[in-house]
């Protein structure tokens, strides 16, 4: 397995992170700004700053396609920064909430964006021509509490929400005009705006932290607060699911989970590294960590003098210096995403955290 | 009538900082019951846990240890807002301390790697835990022979000249203590073998012991 590209930004908490189709730029959430690097050799440098929040970014994703970046934030704004030959211009998205933005992601056919929001709703985003501005119609009628993630099905009208209510919920977000009418799935057949297409639970009922499809959409995964990870087989519309595997683990709780290929789930989060898990319907298990331990990097190798010795004694009270961690996130790592994949399977991903790194894995 | 508006008693005050106004708000989370969006908990009686007490001594004197335990951790008492009394949780906190407590030291870790390697272990391992901190918490709030208040208002000097020389709270009598060493040294084989996992869905968990 090769070695993970480290990119150390800045000593501050990443709350999401985005690259281009082209991967070369990257764009970070960073305190109440949108920061773009661009790839220079093997670096990312600061190449501009997107200023328009005046509270914390929470939450930011760039569509492959058209270069569109939205933004969302505690202030309760979205922002949608069109890529123009003279910079990005903003334009600020009609939410109607009036708690925090928490998360925002372009669903797959870049027409639409759902914000999840402190408010107890979905608020799904498109562009009104007329107007000439966004707009949003709200999902809300089964939401109890803020909503955490949201996650798109590739026929980009089922949307998918976790939530501090503890449910997972599969949630139709048809718009008239916008869409085109979806295929039957296994989630619904006729799928008017807000239909229910599910609500699933974990046993302890923790706070849902990330949801995500797999690639064919015939399945749901999401991780919750109780170090678990339940994956939903849906059997047809109407119907109880096929199955729902439920895999509690000895880790700490996962912040993001990603779908590579049907039948493997990379997650990560409070242990600061990512495992891998394999099953299908019969059922899930922990494969391990994904980072080789016992991996000696330079700084541990330092020279075991006396001298050095007797100054660390001297200095911190004790031989070893183990403030740092094994793992190469040095705190939690709230985000995973793709970074290449092919067909569903992903060679790739990357990885952010609160310790200001963004991390390419190579699976 | 002035443009500028007269402060009067009640606008200068911040009383209104404390309405509550989800309250207010019709479909606020302080207006429906959240019990329906926790998994439902079976009713147990307390001559369910009294029945399940003596099976599980049978089992306990027939030297089957790990099936004792397990017995007990399968129908956990939960809280549910009513039919599962106080009375019956405090019996089945009492029935896992007991099998705890006849468990040899050494035979701990073997135990609990049996059960976790069982079909539903994990869950089973994760109902102990809340046995064990509900354990702790019984221990270090409860002052031996009675229901004294749990710390005490205020020391006051006696009138008798007398120092009060009443246990320490927490650590009140030998009993309690030798109950405590019980639970932890539990607890750490818990973690050694259910992980961090373990606590943290304890602390997430709806269904309280």
């Amino acid at each position: 397995m090769a070695a993970p590209e480290v990119h150390h930004l800045f000593h501050a908490p990443v709350a999401d992170h985005s690259f281009s189709a082209d991967r070369t730029t990257l764009a970070v959430a960073r305190d109440t700004s949108v920061e773009l690097y661009a790839r220079v050799g093997n670096a990312f440098k600061l190449k501009d700053e997107l200023k328009g929040h005046d509270k914390t970014v929470t939450s930011i994703d760039i569509a492959p396609t058209s270069g569109r970046i939205v933004s969302c934030s505690q202030d309760r704004n979205a922002i949608v920064w069109e890529p123009t030959p003279n910079g990005y211009k903003p334009t600020l998205v009609l939410l109607r909430i009036n708690r925090a933005a928490t998360f925002v992601r372009w669903s797959p056919s870049e027409t639409k964006f759902a914000v999840g929001s402190g408010d107890r709703l979905i608020a799904v985003c498109y562009f009104e021509e007329e107007n000439d501005w966004w707009v949003s119609k709200h999902l809300k009628k089964p939401i109890r509490s803020t909503i955490t993630t949201v996650a798109w099905h590739p026929n980009s009208v089922l949307l998918a929400a976790g939530s501090t209510d503890a449910h997972a919920r599969v949630l139709s977000s048809f718009i008239k005009g916008v869409d085109a009418r979806p295929d039957p799935t296994a989630w619904g057949e006729r799928l008017p705006f807000n239909t229910v297409c599910g609500e699933y639970m974990n046993r302890s009922a923790g706070w849902i932290h990330s949801v995500a499809f797999s690639p064919s959409g015939d399945a749901l995964a999401f991780a919750a607060h109780d170090s678990s990870i339940t994956v939903v087989y849906p059997s047809a519309p109407e119907q109880p699911p096929r199955a729902v595997v439920t895999i509690t683990t000895q880790q700490l709780p996962f912040m993001s989970l990603l779908w590579n290929g049907e039948s493997e789930i990379i997650a990560a989060g409070h242990d600061c590294e990512a495992f891998r898990f394999r099953g299908g319907e019969a059922g899930w298990e922990l494969l391990g960590s994904l980072e080789a331990k016992g991996r000696s990097s330079a700084a541990d190798q330092r020279e075991e003098s006396a001298l050095n010795m007797f100054r660390q004694m001297d200095l911190k009270g004790k031989v070893k210096d183990d403030t740092q961690l094994k793992t190469v996130h040095q705190n939690t790592v709230t985000m995973i995403r793709p970074y290449e994949e092919a067909g569903g399977v992903v060679s790739k991903f990357s990885s952010s955290g609160v310790d200001g790194r963004v991390v390419i894995w190579t699976v | 009538m002035s443009i500028i508006r007269e402060h009067t008693q009640h606008t200068l005050t911040d009383v209104w900082r404390t309405i509550n106004i989800d309250a207010l708000q019709e479909d606020s989370s302080v207006n429906f019951d959240t019990s329906a969006l926790r998994p439902p908990v079976p009713e147990i009686s307390e001559a369910d846990v009294r029945a399940l007490t003596s099976r599980v001594r049978q089992l306990l004197r027939g030297g089957d240890a790990e099936g004792a335990l397990r017995a007990c951790l399968e129908s956990p008492v939960y809280e549910n807002g009513g039919s599962n009394t106080e009375a019956a949780k405090e019996a089945a906190l009492q029935t896992v301390v007991e099998v705890l407590q006849s468990i040899k030291a050494s035979d701990m870790t073997p135990v609990l790697r049996g059960i976790y390697a069982s079909e539903g272990g994990s869950e089973a391992l994760d109902v102990l835990m809340k046995y064990l901190y509900k354990g702790m918490a019984a221990a270090s709030t409860v002052p031996p022979g009675g229901s004294a208040p749990r710390t005490p208002t205020r020391v006051t000097p006696q009138p008798t000249g007398f120092s009060q020389m009443g246990p320490r709270p927490g650590a009140s009598s030998e009993s309690t203590g030798a109950a405590m060493s019980v639970l932890l040294s539990w607890h750490e084989k818990v973690v050694e073998v259910a992980g961090l996992g373990c606590i943290g869905r304890v602390m997430t968990d709806w269904r309280r012991v």
